[in-house]
């Protein structure tokens, strides 16, 4: 039987204290769309809708994570270019319909938004903040990945391939990303307050079947670095960190960011299922909390009796990290999961994630 | 006085250090010398990208030097095609058609897979991104193909996979679906009847010429 409420479990977790059980932040997104039974498109393009949806799933379920507005293909929007929603079959997330950078000049003709107002997705994202933080919940707002933003904001196999022969053109444009996340960030902050908000960072490209660390020390480290240096200027408690997919090579680079700052704030990682929890309580776990990372397409294609199995593995490998464990998914929930799903983690963390 | 192996050695070389000035120069002057052109691209283009394909398995070769790679390999390959002769009596290469899932827009990894396999000798016909089921079958049929190759980067889009391969079964049809992609597994892979899984490029390539016996 559960002896805390959502609220409380997951702020024991954020203070370093144990709570009754591990908390879980199943990452639902489009998900919640199947629930309420709404187009999955909606979810992005309406952001009332968007929090409605997740606010009805949280309830449902019974889950601590509260609602959140991100997609992967953050960027092109906020730019002035054009995404398209998921409304067809097959569609998951937003996707470019149209990138603002198709040659390497229009990256000088880039003109970054100002801080003054959200922009693009962020218009949506504020209507899930507001509701969120009328409710007493954090205001939780992306602030990157910049480069799989810029890999999206630009053609991607451009971009990709600029960062071996145009290196200037590609870290111009990946310094305008960075201050596009910077300027929205503080817009958010000064809407909100720091202490109500959240930053999740996090995207694909820079994984490393993709990109080799060496190409992420150079072209995304510093972006990332100079983000998380405005964060902890601005006095942001909370970083949600997702590294997505397989960035084993890159972890010496997140560790580096942490020791930066004296690993000051409290970050959550979400690694992706190709990340052993164990390396992730070795490198992170003394100072940060670990999220699990269960198999997102096995949550899809697996039984509810085999989820229930690898949410017990992943609560028995990271529920003991030192600054705290939460129960989730290693990506998004997917959204063609059966509504039975998610309560097998709920099942896994009481019968296997209980604190003595 | 350029020899011959100089000019292969050279198109290799040009094609894994991804310059396509280079590549696209040397295919000429392959041409000017009068080096079978057949020989050029498997000797010169193909041996370059063998061995891109061998430094992407072991990681210390990434996507965006593939890309680079691939863009040198096919500006050479523009110079020296209209020069190959086609010999009718060569065993004809199986055919592959390759496409992303419905659903999905995401086509670098397609495009590996695509440039992998024809280094390898198929027969490609690339359909695109977010290709409908009955589009696949459709192709298939009409180009009497061998093999489909379908990668999907989605847990949405990997369930459009299974559709394709009831429907060609259904039909009867000789062709064999490989998948591939990001949320794909082995396992998964037969569950839904896939005649085989590749987990990279470099895998998709060996499973497709293990199926076909090329």
């Amino acid at each position: 039987m559960d002896k805390m409420s959502p609220q409380e479990r997951f702020n024991a977790v954020l203070m370093g204290e144990k709570p009754d059980r591990v908390p879980i932040n199943p990452f639902i997104l489009g998900f919640a769309a199947k629930i309420v039974g709404i187009p999955l498109g909606d979810i992005y393009a309406d952001g009332n809708k968007c929090f409605e949806a997740q606010f009805m799933c949280m309830r449902l379920y019974g889950y601590e994570a509260t609602p959140m507005y991100g997609y992967a293909s953050c960027g092109p929007w906020e730019f002035g270019g054009k995404v398209g929603f998921p409304y067809g079959e097959g569609h998951s997330a937003p996707y470019v319909i149209e990138h603002p950078v198709m040659d390497l000049g229009d990256i000088d003709e880039l003109e970054v938004p100002d801080s003054d107002k959200p922009v693009g997705a962020y218009i949506e994202s504020q209507k899930v903040c507001d509701r969120c933080v009328e409710m007493g919940m954090p205001a939780i707002f992306q602030g990157g990945s910049v480069f799989t933003a810029a890999a999206v904001v630009a053609d991607t196999s451009k971009f990709l391939k600029w960062t071996k022969i145009e290196p200037k053109s590609a870290h111009t444009l990946l310094d305008k990303v960075s201050q596009m996340y910077m300027n929205q960030i503080e817009y958010f902050v000064n809407r909100y307050g720091p202490e109500k908000c959240v930053v999740f960072d996090g995207g694909p490209v820079e994984a490393n079947t993709v990109i080799s660390p060496k190409k992420f020390e150079e072209f995304a480290f510093p972006y990332m670095m100079k983000v998380h240096k405005k964060i902890r200027e601005l006095d942001i408690p909370v970083t949600l960190m997702h590294p997505c997919a397989d960035q084993n090579l890159n972890i010496p680079y997140y560790i580096k960011l942490r020791e930066s700052f004296n690993w000051k704030g409290i970050y959550a990682w979400i690694f992706g299922p190709e990340t052993p929890i164990k390396t992730q309580i070795e490198k992170f776990g003394s100072h940060d909390i670990i999220g699990g990372n269960v198999d997102p397409p096995s949550i899809q294609t697996k039984t509810y009796e085999e989820v229930v199995q690898l949410c017990k593995e992943n609560l028995e490998q990271g529920m003991n990290s030192p600054r705290g464990f939460i129960l989730s998914p290693g990506c998004e929930f997917p959204p063609l999961a059966e509504p039975i799903k998610p309560m097998a983690f709920l099942e896994a963390s009481r019968q296997f994630g209980v604190y003595k | 006085m350029v020899s011959k192996e100089e000019i292969l050695e050279g198109l290799a070389k040009a094609v894994i250090d991804g310059d396509e000035v280079k590549s696209e120069e040397l295919a000429k002057k392959s041409i000017e010398l009068g080096i079978d052109p057949y020989e050029a691209l498997m000797e010169g283009c193909n041996k370059g990208m063998a061995k891109v394909s061998d430094l992407y398995e072991c990681k210390e070769m990434f996507v965006p030097e593939i890309l680079l790679s691939a863009d040198a390999m096919y500006a050479a390959i523009d110079v020296l095609k209209p020069h190959l002769k086609i010999d009718a009596s060569a065993k004809k290469p199986a055919k592959v058609i390759i496409g992303v899932a419905q659903g999905d827009i995401h086509d670098i990894g397609k495009n590996l897979v695509k440039m992998m396999l024809e280094v390898a000798g198929f027969m490609l016909i690339d359909i695109g991104k977010d290709v409908p089921v009955d589009t696949f079958v459709n192709k298939v049929e009409e180009e009497d193909a061998d093999l489909v190759a379908i990668s999907s980067l989605m847990t949405t889009s990997m369930m459009y996979m299974e559709p394709v391969i009831k429907k060609l079964k259904e039909k009867n049809h000789k062709a064999k679906v490989i998948v591939g992609g990001a949320p794909i597994t082995s396992d998964f892979s037969k569950k839904i009847g896939a005649a085989g899984y590749g987990k990279d490029a470099v895998e998709a390539v060996k499973v497709a010429k293990s199926l076909t016996g090329a």
